[in-house]
């Protein structure tokens, strides 16, 4: 059994070659991440060429048109300012995508360092750090955001930061959990005796072995943010209006669901399969990854 | 090779051309191949082979167990009379710990750590429908000889020693009266005088209740000891089948000869002229005087007044049970520990002076790079996520400033291995080739002191035998000095100078290994010695479960040649 899983592989690969690798062998074996990753990337691709593909201006106004149903120029109809509904769903990913990208990139770098350096620290600075974590654990998401915008403005930054303010704490709690089973391994103590610095020893040992639970925390923590940041919209404290945006365009357009129900109804699907697509990608991620962990264990 | 069975009526296992594949994606593995023996009541069989072989998979068949994905290509398993494979629901159940019970390799672990024991066993009972009245759970503790039964019963396993968990759950496996015990390397876990107690009782309650016993284990020892045949496993086909006495005196096979050759024994007749005398006469390249280490200010200390020295090119083994601050020594040796109080000093050989009470962030990088260590578990001693030739090449850089794939090639040749291995990962490597690029990257930087923490316990007997070899040899070459940690007698008499035996975080007696073998002093060294067990020894040694029979004593006895015996009284 040895021989067949440690033949000779013998091909140069350093550890995020490895992760590339699971993670591309994962997706033949796992259902749910294949739709999750393919989910996820038809909205990019779609926000990315949304401007070239969607045929009206999204924020342009015709009265003229207003609250028509499906027609041939305009598929799923128009809202009460006549703007196309299509085009301002294909649009109206763009800004929710960039801001979850921004925050959950942020938030979960941030959460992932400090995560691994209080692991490893284990003195006073773990305490406070983990001390302040615990406070901001404790105020609520959605409060906590909407205090930011009121007192600030509802700027890209703004709402960016408030976002890792609000989920890096989370993040740190996770990986710093995963970095102590890191931290009692053999190759962590025979850095410690080498005399390496503590940085170098959360960089070059620690941070690698924690990468499964990071990415599985990304995909996570990316379908809350996204369904956090149209929320503020729907609440009227993101995206200003006329920018096209899903919670947005549910705002704008629920008044009017019974005349025309695709003005609220597209947004909401759009937003549904994004959030589908990343929890399925966490799911998927996490058992992939496990699974191959525990199988790399029992192996040896 | 075929089984030796006399009247299959009589059998209580009775195997027959057993053969059983595991699925690894669409292929199937062939893990056992026409396995065939029989056990009758009051017997025990042997299933001796590496990890691997087959052997577990093979036992836990008696059990009507399979591990998942695993599937009975051919073959019949019957135990009491019963096809094990044609029971339904129900018959399983009755079969296990009814009819065959198992006692599994860590006790620890099979007990539930949140019930207290006594419930376990009136569980184990009910169960199977016996009557589960305290009066039967304390007879079947006293039943396993455990001292003070009623207080037993009320504790959590947590506040059992290893032996006597090892004790409750031999208690559990026999609650029933089972016709057959199958043993799962029952003793891996317990240090020698632990094992040889344990061993004894399950011998003499196999005797006392005509129980039939499997007894599966990596130790040859341990089952030269126990079993009345013995049947050697590899790659899942039984090689040899013999009784005990005629294995060891005239082994067929070739792979139970090398088998054979590769175990060390503690017992020899023959020791090979020595060059230890000189060896101890010049500079000590460690001097420990009244070391003290301690975990925490409320703790007893691990290590408490310790001295010793470790001359140049000289190997001094510790050997003790797990606890008696062996590991911490070397710990504190490593600097990953802060001495308490005493003295610690560290001469190289090339003039390097050190301290060894500072840890490692007061070190100087030329002591940091002399003094090296190996670890007990190769597969968590090497960073999972980085290439073998990274993990070497990392302190290269760290200690000389510089690193080439010439360099790191050339250390893994020394360490037996081929300079492509550079490029796998640790998974792609088998246990003694991670242990032996654990010996390179301590090796790589040109360290004058090793400390080697327990570093073949992990692995099979062949591939311990190669790797002591490895070690000795490097040491030789290189005139490294070497501090061995062990809980194993055989090992340290193959490869130590000198011996000191610790226990309860002192040494007891330090004394060149030849002194110590053929004359131990101290009762706790006699005990340890006693309880040893070498393959071909039929007898188990008469011990009892740890029991301290002496108190210590202040001051030292010497008995000149460097061998010095901690005083101590009748206890």
């Amino acid at each position: 059994m040895m021989a067949s899983t440690t033949g000779v592989r013998g091909r140069p690969s350093r550890w995020m070659r490895g992760i590339a690798s699971s993670v591309t062998s994962s997706l033949s074996g796992s259902t749910a991440l294949s739709i999750g990753l393919g989910l996820i990337a038809l909205h990019i691709v779609l926000a990315i060429v949304a401007p070239w593909i969607s045929g009206h201006d999204p924020i342009s106004t015709d009265p003229s048109v207003a609250l028509t149903g499906s027609t041939w120029s305009h598929w799923l109809g128009t809202d009460q300012y006549g703007r196309d509904i299509l085009s301002r769903t294909l649009n109206g990913g763009r800004y929710a995508l960039l801001v979850t990208f921004l925050a959950t990139t942020i938030a979960v770098s941030i959460g992932t360092i400090l995560g691994c350096v209080t692991a490893y620290a284990d003195n006073w600075f773990d305490e406070v750090v983990m001390r302040v974590v615990d406070a901001l654990l404790a105020v609520p998401s959605i409060l906590a955001l909407l205090v930011v915008v009121t007192v600030f403005n509802s700027g890209l930054w703004v709402i960016v930061l408030a976002v890792t303010v609000v989920y890096a704490p989370a993040v740190t709690r996770v990986v710093r959990g995963a970095a102590r089973t890191v931290i009692t391994q053999d190759y962590v103590t025979a850095a410690r005796a080498r005399g390496e610095k503590p940085l170098s020893i959360v960089f070059r040992e620690i941070l690698p072995n924690v990468t499964d639970v990071v990415l599985v925390e990304y995909a996570m923590r990316a379908s809350w943010i996204v369904l956090l940041i149209s929320t503020l919209s729907f609440l009227g404290f993101g995206a200003n209006p006329p920018t096209p945006d899903w919670g947005l365009m549910v705002q704008e357009n629920r008044t009017a669901l019974t005349v025309v129900p695709m003005g609220a109804l597209a947004p909401v699907v759009a937003l549904a399969t994004l959030v589908v697509g990343l929890n399925l990608s966490a799911d998927g991620l996490s058992k992939s990854l496990g699974i191959d962990r525990a199988q790399k264990g029992a192996v040896s | 090779m075929s089984a030796i069975s006399v009247g299959t009526t009589e059998n209580i296992v009775q195997v027959d051309d057993l053969s059983i594949s595991y699925s690894v994606g669409r292929h199937d593995v062939p893990v056992v191949r026409g396995v065939s023996f029989a056990i009758r009541p009051g017997e025990a069989l042997g299933l001796v082979g590496e990890s691997g072989s087959g052997k577990s998979t093979v036992a836990r068949t008696l059990l009507a167990h399979l591990r998942r994905g695993s599937t009975i290509v051919g073959g019949s398993v019957t135990v009491d009379g019963a096809d094990v494979f044609s029971l339904n629901d129900r018959e399983r159940r009755a079969l296990r710990g009814g009819t065959a019970a198992i006692v599994a390799q860590n006790a620890g672990q099979a007990l539930t750590p949140s019930m207290r024991v006594g419930r376990q066993l009136r569980e184990a009972l009910e169960s199977h429908g016996l009557p589960g009245g305290h009066d039967r759970v304390l007879e079947l503790v006293r039943h396993v000889r455990l001292p003070d039964p009623e207080s037993i019963i009320d504790r959590y396993p947590h506040q059992l020693s290893g032996g006597q968990q090892q004790r409750i759950a031999i208690a559990m496996a026999i609650a029933c009266r089972p016709r057959l015990l199958v043993l799962d390397e029952p003793t891996t876990a317990l240090d020698v005088v632990t094992q040889a107690a344990a061993l004894t009782l399950i011998r003499d309650l196999a005797v006392e209740l005509e129980m039939a016993i499997l007894l599966v284990s990596h130790d040859l020892g341990v089952v030269s000891t126990m079993a009345d045949e013995i049947a050697v496993m590899r790659d899942g086909i039984v090689v040899e089948h013999n009784t005990t006495a005629e294995l060891f005196a005239h082994p067929q096979h070739d792979y139970t000869r090398e088998l054979l050759a590769s175990v060390p024994r503690s017992r020899r007749a023959e020791i090979e002229a020595d060059t230890t005398l000189d060896k101890t006469e010049v500079v000590p390249v460690v001097v420990a005087q009244d070391l003290v280490v301690r975990y925490a200010r409320s703790l007893p200390a691990a290590v408490d007044h310790v001295s010793f020295e470790i001359g140049l090119r000289e190997t001094l083994a510790v050997v003790g049970e797990s606890g008696s601050g062996k590991s911490t020594l070397a710990m504190a040796m490593a600097g990953l520990l802060p001495a308490e109080s005493g003295s610690f000093a560290f001469h190289g050989s090339d003039g390097l002076e050190g301290d060894l009470t500072k840890p490692v962030a007061g070190r100087s990088l030329a002591l940091r790079r002399s003094v090296q260590l190996i670890f007990q578990n190769a597969d968590t001693s090497l960073n999972p996520r980085r290439t073998v030739g990274a993990a070497i090449a990392r302190p290269l850089r760290l200690f000389t400033g510089s690193t080439s794939k010439d360099r790191v090639a050339e250390l893994l040749v020394e360490v037996g291995l081929t300079p492509d291995f550079a490029s796998r990962l640790p998974a792609q490597l088998s246990g003694g080739q991670r242990q032996r690029v654990g010996i390179a990257r301590a090796l790589a930087a040109g360290a004058d002191l090793i400390i080697a923490d327990e570093i073949t316990t992990a692995l099979d007997v062949r591939v311990q035998a190669g790797v002591l070899d490895l070690l000795t040899e490097l040491r030789d070459a290189k005139g490294l000095s070497c501090l061995f940690i062990s809980h194993d007698l055989a090992v340290v008499r193959g490869i130590a100078d000198r011996v000191a035996v610790m226990t309860g975080g002192r040494i007891v007696e330090i004394a060149s290994t030849e002194d110590l073998f053929r004359s131990p002093n101290h009762p706790y060294t006699r005990q340890l010695l006693e309880a040893t067990l070498d393959p071909g020894m039929t007898e188990l040694p008469g011990v009892d479960d740890a029991k301290q029979t002496w108190r210590d004593a202040d001051g030292w006895d010497d008995h000149g040649n460097g061998h010095r015996t901690r005083r101590w009284e009748s206890a």
